[in-house]
């Protein structure tokens, strides 16, 4: 008996983890079967416009408009992190005095200092999105990066988003250069000799009951005043 | 989940005494709010993407420096759109 066709559900879900995984479309996971339809209707609408018009930011603006409403909460959606209020540092020192760490989620590392997940040595961009599952199942680690690092030996993998830009401009998600350039402008006082990265797809409980805590820690035995945190 | 993640490690680090700046895609805006962070930019760009397109040293530039700068401005939790266009070097 021949397989059944694959329906439009299946395709649009194709893209998350799929046959088709495609971390910049696998939003239409979340999206309706009528909501999917129109935003690829739309899509190819918006293409045929550029060949009269060249108008290819059109099609950019259009992709990140549907993406946020792919990710935007239904009204009804259980949401498990929400908070009455938040703590608030009140600064000890102006930008200008303080010395600023940065950390983000995007799954930049040294590379002759890969964490090697799941005792994976050289772990490949795929298989860590074929593992995403797994790791959100345990919890994060940190990756230091010296800020001194030569461009060619930084490394980037990340199971849950399309690391292609952050691979080829780490300052779209990591921005060393950007710090370096502010410290050297006197904006910021002193730049932590290191920065921190790590994957944020991992087990949310543990991260923030344990993993986050200490991180923080860390951070205050360092003395560092100012985090710049860029999640991705 | 990355921005949940962060949210989690921010508000970490605030209750350890250290003042934090975030910046946030616009699509994951909503997390901003459910999890009360105290200081973040918020971008037009795409996911994987949050200071700007690759190359343009411009627009990250004045994103990282934009988001900082809340750390001498904001007196109480503080959210900032900066909702200007992804535009690709080149394009």
């Amino acid at each position: 008996m021949a397989d059944a066709p694959e329906t439009f559900e299946e395709f649009r879900k194709s893209f998350s983890y799929g046959e088709r995984s495609d971390l910049d479309f696998k939003f239409m996971k979340s999206l309706s079967d009528d909501e999917a339809a129109q935003f690829l209707a739309g899509l190819l609408a918006h293409v045929g416009d550029a060949y009269d018009h060249a108008r290819l930011t059109d099609i950019i603006d259009y992709v990140i408009d549907w993406q946020a409403r792919a990710y935007a909460p239904a009204p009804d959606a259980k949401r498990t992190w929400v908070y009455e209020e938040g703590p608030f540092a009140t600064p000890a020192k102006p930008l200008a005095d303080s010395r600023v760490a940065l950390l983000t989620s995007s799954g930049h590392f040294v590379h002759d200092d890969d964490p090697e997940p799941f005792g994976v040595v050289g772990m490949t961009q795929q298989e860590a999105e074929e593992r995403i599952s797994e790791f959100l199942k345990v919890p994060p680690e940190l990756s230091r990066v010296p800020v001194s690092f030569a461009p060619g030996e930084l490394r980037v993998r990340h199971g849950g988003y399309d690391v292609t830009s952050a691979a080829l401009d780490h300052n779209v998600a990591f921005p060393l250069d950007h710090l370096h350039d502010l410290q050297a402008d006197g904006v910021i006082g002193e730049l932590h000799d290191e920065a921190f990265s790590f994957m944020g797809a991992a087990a949310q409980m543990r991260l923030q009951k344990e993993t986050a805590p200490e991180w923080a820690k860390m951070l205050r035995d360092a003395e560092v005043d100012v985090v710049l945190l860029v999640p991705v | 989940m990355c921005h949940v993640s962060v949210g989690h490690v921010g508000r970490a680090i605030e209750e350890a005494g250290i003042a934090t700046t975030a910046v946030y895609v616009r699509a994951f805006g909503h997390v901003v709010d459910e999890m009360k962070l105290p200081r973040v930019l918020i971008t037009n760009h795409p996911m994987g993407r949050p200071l700007g397109p690759v190359g343009d040293r411009q627009r990250q530039r004045a994103v990282v420096a934009s988001a900082l700068s809340l750390i001498d401005s904001a007196t109480e939790p503080t959210v900032v759109d900066d909702l200007g266009p992804f535009r690709p070097v080149g394009g």
